[in-house]
């Protein structure tokens, strides 16, 4: 078979199933933590923010706390005396046809009680 | 008794040189075995190395607990791969002093690819572009990220940097020898098709000039009759000839693809580590397997 041919061919198997880093989480999910509450924010990776989605908060242990659903503008807040946070949480955000997830340890809590 | 103290000074001295000298040495945390194998080759025994993914989970989309997270978080250097790979690393929280991206000084050499196109609710159609992930199959590319891992030792006083020096310049010799292993393995066989189980090898087909197709197998497993179907047509569209496994499978898969016409090659990609041997060694005999397997 012609090389150009072979070449062609490969190329494109390899733009049409590469594994990839940025195509994998077409959903972005971030969270911060003010000591007082776990600010969640997740936007589509062209930067559109979430406007239905569930959030899911979770333990260590990977145990449901909390499901909150998000508001408008792709943010929730998740008050940290409504949840046991002491082994850190796991937070989800489920959009149907997208899922990602952030990690909030509890280093992480601690570090921003001390801020 | 005049042979008691000497004792004690030696029971001592033994106490302190091991277990607790072991947890009192630096951690540096790895996303993948390379990284982790080049960091152990720099550090030699005056730091812990770990590469905290199971064996049997993809380094690429291993989703850690808090538990592991807060491991990471306290080592005393996180060794990322960059270009995409590993993507549990954009969902937590890492020190920045504490973390090094091996790769950031490559990113021109970087492959980008592109993935299946979807649309967001009623958002237009569109596609995420993507990096190919698995640089340090290109050894030149492998020696630029064990630099940098190197420069991040030093730089953070994990181990002497005269001694970093010296194991970095016997690394990079033998990085080079693959590379040497590599080009006379892969000599001639520019136009030989190749099919890979998996599309990792992006890297070492560019750097050794390969005409290669992916697959989306699972590594190690017997193919399904749909998969041996995908590679029939494959094999019939392009004339391929060899097909590189990412892990040895069951040998009745060996014995399919060996039917149509194909020299089975198992590459191991190092994201994890191998049963026997180590990173040099694997990649040698995947080689070896190679130049066997070349018409010349």
């Amino acid at each position: 078979m012609d090389r150009t041919v072979i070449r062609a061919i490969a190329l494109a198997s390899i733009c049409a199933v590469a594994p990839m880093g940025a195509a994998a989480h077409q959903l972005t999910v971030f969270a911060t933590t003010d000591c007082e509450m776990v600010t969640v924010e997740a936007k589509f990776s062209n930067g559109n923010p979430v406007m239905l989605a569930d959030v899911r908060v979770l333990d260590g242990n990977n145990t449901l706390l909390l499901t909150l659903p998000i508001n408008e503008d792709g943010t929730v807040a998740v008050p940290l005396d409504s949840v046991d946070h002491s082994g850190g949480l796991v937070i989800e955000v489920d959009t149907g046809s997208h899922e990602n997830y952030w990690i909030v340890t509890p280093d992480d809590i601690a570090r921003s009680c001390q801020s | 008794m005049p042979l008691l103290r000497p004792l004690l000074a030696v029971v001592m001295i033994l106490l302190a040189a091991s277990p607790v000298a072991a947890q009192d040495r630096p951690r540096v945390v790895a996303v993948n075995y390379a990284l982790q194998y080049f960091a152990e080759r720099l550090v030699g025994d005056t730091a812990e190395v770990i590469f905290p993914v199971p064996q049997d989970v993809d380094p690429s989309f291993w989703r850690p607990s808090i538990a592991d997270i807060s491991t990471i978080q306290s080592a005393d250097l996180i060794l990322l791969n960059g270009a995409g790979f590993a993507t549990w690393v954009d969902r937590v929280s890492l020190p920045r002093a504490k973390v090094a991206n091996t790769t950031a000084a490559i990113e021109d050499r970087f492959i980008r690819t592109e993935s299946i196109t979807h649309s967001h609710g009623d958002g237009d159609e569109h596609s995420h572009e993507g990096l190919a992930s698995y640089t340090w199959l290109d050894p030149m590319l492998a020696i630029a990220q064990a630099e940098a891992i190197a420069s991040a030792i030093t730089a953070r006083g994990i181990a002497p940097e005269d001694e970093v020096a010296n194991r970095l310049a016997a690394l990079r010799t033998d990085l080079e020898g693959l590379d040497t292993q590599a080009t006379r393995a892969f000599a001639g066989m520019q136009d030989i098709a190749m099919i890979a189980t998996h599309p990792r090898y992006q890297y070492l087909a560019r750097r050794y000039d390969l005409s290669l197709t992916s697959l989306e197998w699972e590594a190690g497993a017997m193919p399904t009759d749909a998969e041996r179907a995908e590679l029939v047509a494959l094999v019939a569209q392009t004339g391929a000839q060899v097909l590189i496994w990412e892990a040895e499978p069951p040998a009745d898969a060996f014995a399919i693809a060996a039917n149509l016409g194909l020299a089975n090659i198992v590459f191991p990609t190092l994201a994890h580590g191998v049963e026997e041997g180590d990173y040099m060694q694997a990649v040698a005999a995947a080689l070896t397997a190679m130049s066997d397997a070349s018409p010349q």
